[in-house]
């Protein structure tokens, strides 16, 4: 009995055993398919990585590249392209405090050595401001665009709170140059004023901004207009002066000048009254130069048929009212007379032979009553008789008082004067040439070409002379007109324009400089009339311009205008 | 210990297993490698081209419209050419030849005129300083002056010289378009003086050229004026051929010292008022 029991003990503890073995072997055996599944998922992974870098490791590689190179704004440039804006990045001088950790001074020496040090390098810093800034113990910026030998300096102060973030700016490599054109970027990247605020998607634009955007500007047009406008605004003692420089066929602005002018590049201070644009925001009365606007209109009709026909040149009495000159031209003048001697009577009687609904659809056509067609934001709304005109109103309009419009429109009207007769809205976007608009036709051809004759027949003869730049046929129409104020117009704020085109024999492009109350002075012969200070202007532009937009001086060319000059004497005129 | 085929095979695919991991290690390492090459040389190209459009940027700033202006005012005195500076055709640049006088030389000749003849006549080989002598002495003595040119001989000769294609015909005109410009540029005193010059040049054109060599220069409006009238027979024709070519040239020759003498005295004394100041 004990036998068999410990036996029976013996043969269960070998049971036992073989069970203890079964169950490790087992275990075993899981764990080692644990571990091979581990492998396989382990090997799985990276087949799975090596694919995915072998397939797809490429492309965003590529495009990191095409997105270091695309700017964070749009370039744009003149029509020749000419960067006028570009985003740049450049170093700002920022303050940070805690850059030496918490406690203790932010700065080795004290804010008052730092900020004469800084003075050393940027003389036109302000020394107090700086000394509160390094004072405070917050973050800002001491200043902006720090060139880099500049921050090299600072550097070299051993300051490491003065940290040199590299920041993406917009930059204008030409200053002011076309100021009112481009406009600018405000620190958040806003653009204002001009074509930057007008493009601001299209610049922002991931898939365009790659490819500088082009205007139809033409940088050293802009340039020789904005300094020749500038040396007639000093000569003259001007509070202002605007230009523009249009093509007659296609409608671009190939120059456009404000002055005085802004610089976009500071943009922490361009916000101010001179981002005024005077060119398409401010509507003046400009006086006798819309004379050829009513004669082209009057011969459209038909009104003037014969040019010889002689009209008395006494003053006019309308009503209560009566129309001068500026001088007595004697008891009677014909067409081509009143407009060389700029005679408000002949051209109110011309208007007045033509009616108010006549001229008025000729103005409505140009555009007059409505605001310039340009792509800027800032467009004036022209002042426009109201309604049906009274004769008196048509007499004024006629020789430009009672309706004010921005030089644009004058410009744009005088376009379709040469041109053959053809309004095209202005653009500052450059046109390609089989993509030029269209345009209404407001004038015949042939009232066009007589236009052209009597438009060079003013410089040639009459108030225009001192635009005649040799060998470029400008052609032109002066005007000076007095500034309303309380109480009437006033007799010494005058705006003086003059309107030209040239070449006469095929007009190119359309002149138009405007001089905000020129004074009388040495330079202008004590004169303040636009004869002597805007007509001058046209005079220098128009040389530095022309070749640069193929126009070839040539003086053995000029229009015809035999059939006319028999018919005039020679003076002078407002 | 034996070895079965089983284990044999078995040795045999781990080791085709290793070499086959080795070579893919391999490749993937060189596919790297060139990976990051081909990495470093795009951000090299970014670098670069980022250093380019600062350096195109500085460039557009510091000569930027109105800085160029202030240089012109203060150094350059550059002013825009004049219509007088511009020539639009072949009929504009002969017209500035001398026009036909009633004893003018002789009439022009086309089909006869022997391009050689024309060409050392107006301009004669380099004169030696040493001894006084043309260079290329022997050739030039040889020649016949235009005035003795046989025309019996000429004529017969005319097939062979028509059939031979002269492509030195250009080089020699250059030089005379420079002279015209020079006398357009004088233009105040050159048609004055012709009259009494035309006819000491008259007689032996050819000599009067050879002794004249050196006037190419533009300042020297006398000589340049005689040479000019002395080639006056020859001169109309080569002018039309040469023309086409010349166009810009002239435009750009005449604009310089147009510009440089207009402009210099005021230059110069803006420099010494500056050296003055320091």
């Amino acid at each position: 009995m004990n036998a068999l029991t410990a036996s029976a003990a013996i043969a269960s503890g070998r049971v036992q055993l073989a069970n203890v073995r079964q169950r490790s072997l087992v275990t075993a055996k899981v764990r080692a398919l644990w571990v091979l599944l581990l492998f396989v998922f382990a090997t799985l992974t990276a087949l799975v990585r090596i694919a995915q870098l072998g397939l797809f490791e490429d492309a965003p590689e590529r495009r990191s590249m095409a997105e270091a190179l695309l700017p964070p704004r749009g370039e744009i440039t003149d029509r020749n392209g000419v960067v006028l804006a570009r985003a740049f990045p450049s170093y700002s001088l920022w303050y940070n405090p805690k850059a030496l950790g918490e406690g203790g001074s932010p700065l080795v020496k004290t804010p008052e050595e730092v900020a004469k040090a800084l003075l050393a390098i940027f003389p036109d810093a302000d020394y107090a401001d700086l000394v509160a800034r390094l004072k405070s113990d917050r973050p800002s910026y001491l200043r902006k665009r720090v060139l880099p030998e500049e921050a090299n300096r600072v550097f070299a102060l051993g300051e490491p709170a003065l940290e040199f973030p590299r920041e993406n700016q917009r930059y204008y490599p030409q200053g002011s140059l076309a100021a009112h054109v481009l406009g600018y970027v405000d620190e958040a990247g806003e653009g204002h004023v001009g074509m930057e605020q007008v493009l601001q998607q299209r610049l922002l634009d991931p898939a365009q901004r790659g490819q500088p955007f082009a205007l139809s500007i033409d940088a050293r047009a802009q340039g020789a207009l904005e300094d020749e406008l500038g040396r007639g605004m000093m000569e003259s003692n001007a509070k202002g002066a605007a230009g523009i420089v249009l093509d007659v066929d296609t409608g671009e602005v190939v120059a456009l000048a404000s002055l005085p002018s802004f610089n976009p590049n500071r943009s922490d201070r361009a916000f101010n009254d001179l981002v005024f644009n005077r060119v398409t925001n401010q509507v003046y009365e400009l006086g006798s130069v819309m004379k050829p606007v009513t004669v082209a209109s009057a011969l459209d009709a038909g009104v003037i048929g014969d040019m010889a026909v002689r009209y008395p040149a006494g003053p006019l009495h309308v009503g209560r009212f009566t129309i001068h000159d500026s001088h007595n031209f004697g008891a009677s003048l014909n067409v081509p007379e009143a407009l060389i001697h700029s005679s408000n009577i002949v051209t109110a009687q011309v208007a007045d032979k033509l009616g108010g609904p006549a001229l008025r659809s000729t103005m409505m056509a140009l555009g007059m009553n409505e605001r310039p067609t340009i792509e800027l934001p800032a467009r004036g709304f022209p002042i426009w008789p109201k309604g049906d005109w009274a004769r008196l109103t048509t007499m004024t309009v006629s020789y430009g008082h009672g309706m004010a419009v921005s030089p644009l429109h004058l410009a744009s009207a005088y376009a379709a004067l040469v041109n053959g007769g053809v309004y095209r809205p202005a653009t500052l976007f450059k046109v390609a040439p089989d993509k030029v608009p269209e345009g209404r036709r407001v004038f015949k051809a042939a009232t066009s070409a007589r236009l052209r004759q009597l438009l060079r027949m003013i410089v040639v003869d009459g108030t225009g002379k001192k635009a005649d730049a040799p060998g470029f046929r400008v052609g032109g129409k002066t005007g000076s007109a007095e500034k309303p104020g309380t109480g009437g117009y006033r007799r010494t704020s005058l705006i003086a324009t003059f309107a030209a085109a040239f070449p006469m024999d095929k007009p190119r492009y359309v002149v138009i400089a405007m001089l905000d109350e020129p004074q009388g002075t040495q330079a202008t012969s004590f004169q303040r009339t636009a004869a002597w200070n805007a007509a001058p202007v046209v005079g220098r532009v128009v040389p530095r311009i022309g070749p640069l937009l193929g126009v070839v001086p040539d003086a053995t060319r000029d229009v015809d205008i035999s059939d006319l000059s028999p018919l005039v004497g020679n003076g002078d005129g407002e | 210990m034996i070895v079965t085929a089983h284990r044999m095979r078995s040795i045999g695919w781990l080791a085709l297993l290793a070499i086959c991991a080795a070579l893919v290690m391999v490749l993937a390492f060189r596919v790297n490698a060139l990976r990051s090459q081909v990495r470093h040389a795009e951000l090299k190209i970014v670098a670069l081209r980022q250093e380019k459009m600062y350096l195109e940027t500085e460039f557009e700033t510091r000569a930027n419209q109105q800085q160029l202006k202030a240089w012109n005012d203060v150094e350059f005195g550059y002013v825009a050419p004049t219509a007088g500076q511009y020539l639009e055709n072949e009929r504009q640049l002969a017209a500035l030849s001398k026009p036909a006088e009633p004893d003018a030389p002789e009439p022009i000749r086309v089909a006869s005129a022997d391009d050689a003849v024309v060409a050392q006549a107006a301009f004669p080989a380099m004169v030696s300083p040493l001894s006084g002598k043309p260079l290329g002495a022997g050739a030039d003595e040889d020649e016949p002056a235009p005035a003795k040119v046989d025309h019996a001989r000429a004529a017969a000769s005319l097939g062979a010289r028509l059939a031979r294609v002269d492509h030195g015909d250009e080089a020699p005109v250059t030089p005379r378009i420079r002279q015209l410009v020079a006398k357009d540029d004088e233009a105040g005193d050159a048609p004055a003086k012709k009259p009494a010059k035309d006819k000491s040049a008259k007689d032996g054109p050819a000599k009067d050229g050879a002794a004249k060599d050196k006037p190419v220069d533009k300042r020297a409006a006398k000589p340049s004026a005689k040479v000019a009238s002395a080639t006056k027979p020859e001169g109309a024709k080569k002018t039309a051929s040469a023309a086409a070519a010349a166009k810009k040239p002239v435009a750009v020759a005449s604009k310089k010292p147009a510009a440089a003498v207009a402009k210099k005295p005021a230059a110069t004394v803006a420099k010494k008022e500056v050296k003055k100041a320091k």
